[in-house]
């Protein structure tokens, strides 16, 4: 699992330290990830390429605002594919990002705890 | 500067940050989730006025490529600054965007500072252009206010780059044409004075409208009075011949006109003088109160013809008939109206009677073929 710490650190600092409303917006990605991968399995289980575009596309730019570059990466290289027309291991990939999430999720969860 | 920011983006985490962000500078955020519903918002008839709108472009139902054409697409829309938000993966779909008229862009892991300046650029822009077409319209307006005062060629010379000098007073040779109405006194004393009115308005309504068809620079009317003129502002080579083919689409007009205050007892009978020569043109009177004038020979003599004139008669200087000949030819039908003696010039003046035009043009063409012999 990744995550970058400086994505809180700097979350924190353009809100002028607003801890709540940082824990707010964990909150929001966690709940916003969970119906993009939620959109990822139906969409891979189906073998329908178009449709893994676009919620690749958003989970991609979550991951991005909380520093989870693992699962960044990991949901750009399915929207690339996406937009191809063709995603290999569709449901294998899409299992990894799940172990990946469910990691980051974990991780935010904690550090929020030791704040 | 503070304004009001509309926010798309279908990602919950972005706009809640960019509210925030937004909301910490001062700014009131209104959100959406895509296109369509911020194309709702701003169309939404009883909502105040959006400054500026952050605009994502992957959104799902309409993304920004779509929503930003539709913006552009719609006159009261489109002056609204868009700056579009875009991770740096789409660098493309800026360039695209900015072509489509975006003002300008910002990355998606958004900078304070950066939204602060951007914001406020956008912002003072948009105030920019609302104030010029605040400008724009108020000198429209006087404009067109100016115009129901002035004759449009006068207007029109007002707000010209040239007007000034034009307006300083300058020598051209013109043609003047003076209308009155035999009768009018003595119509005036009986009739009521509701009758007048009413009558003078058909009139002024009447001959105003043939005037400006005709391109006839209206210098004044007072009562039952015309004075108008050819050749100036705007130059017309063929002055002599717009002149008389006015009087006589005017006297055409004017018989169906008296025939409605016959009926009613009232013998009204319109009367025109014409002469071409040189004038003094510009601006006539003192400060506070000005009009467009026309001083000279040509303009007294069009008044002294006028009043020689008899019931239904264009009396022309033979000088306008000999000008207005060469352009019109054939289609001009006169007989000599004599040498007239007139109050202030010393020679006697050789003139023409117009009695009509062969293939009057379609304004009147009835009582053209009537007029022809």
């Amino acid at each position: 699992m990744t995550l970058d710490p400086a994505a809180m650190t700097r979350l924190l600092d353009i809100t002028g330290g607003d801890q709540g409303f940082v824990d707010e917006l964990i909150d929001t990605f966690i709940e916003d990830a969970t119906a993009q991968i939620d959109g990822l399995r139906s969409a891979a289980s189906a073998g329908d390429a178009e449709a893994i575009i676009r919620p690749a596309h958003s989970l991609k730019s979550n991951a991005a605002n909380v520093g989870a570059t693992a699962l960044e990466d990991l949901a750009r290289d399915l929207e690339g594919d996406g937009r191809t027309g063709d995603v290999p291991d569709a449901v294998a990939r899409v299992a990894s990002v799940e172990t990946e999430f469910a990691a980051v999720r974990d991780g935010l969860l904690a550090e929020r705890a030791a704040r | 500067m503070s304004g009001r920011i509309l926010v798309v983006d279908d990602t919950p985490f972005n706009r809640r940050l960019l509210v925030r962000l937004l909301e910490d500078l001062g700014h009131r955020t209104v959100e959406a989730e895509n296109g369509r519903l911020a194309l709702d918002v701003l169309r939404a008839a009883d909502t105040e006025p959006i400054d500026l709108i952050l605009l994502d472009i992957e959104m799902p139902e309409m993304d920004g490529h779509a929503t930003l054409a539709a913006l552009k697409a719609d006159e009261a829309l489109r002056d609204i600054p868009v700056i579009v938000v875009s991770s740096v993966d789409e660098l493309e779909s800026v360039v695209r965007c900015i072509r489509t008229g975006a003002a300008d862009y910002l990355p998606k892991s958004v900078d304070p500072e950066i939204l602060r300046a951007r914001v406020e650029a956008s912002l003072s822009q948009k105030q920019m252009r609302d104030n010029e077409r605040e400008l724009t319209a108020t000198i429209e307006r006087q404009r067109s206010q100016l115009a129901r005062f002035l004759s449009p060629q006068v207007a029109a010379l007002v707000s010209s780059a040239d007007g000034e000098a034009l307006l300083a007073g300058h020598r051209r040779e013109i043609t003047a044409m003076f209308t009155d109405l035999r009768n009018f006194t003595s119509f005036s004393e009986t009739a009521e004075p509701e009758e007048v009115l009413g009558f003078l308005r058909a009139y002024h309504g009447v001959m105003g409208a043939l005037i400006v068809e005709h391109e006839g620079t209206l210098e004044h009317f007072a009562g039952d009075g015309f004075m108008t003129f050819f050749n100036d502002p705007v130059l017309q080579p063929d002055h002599a011949a717009r002149a008389i083919r006015l009087a006589v689409a005017m006297r055409e007009h004017f018989a169906s006109l008296s025939a409605d205050w016959r009926r009613r007892g009232y013998v009204l009978e319109i009367g025109i003088g014409i002469a071409t020569g040189y004038a003094t043109l510009g601006r006539i009177g003192f400060e506070g109160r000005y009009d467009y004038g026309a001083i000279g020979n040509a303009i007294i003599l069009a008044s002294r013809l006028s009043g020689d004139a008899a019931a239904g008669e264009i009396l022309v200087a033979a000088r306008t008939f000999a000008e207005a000949e060469e352009v019109d030819g054939a289609d001009l039908i006169a007989e000599t109206g004599g040498d007239r003696t007139l109050k202030g010039f010393s020679r006697a003046i050789p003139t023409y009677l117009i009695t009509g035009r062969r293939g009057e043009p379609a304004d009147a063409p009835a009582a053209a073929e009537g007029a022809a012999p």
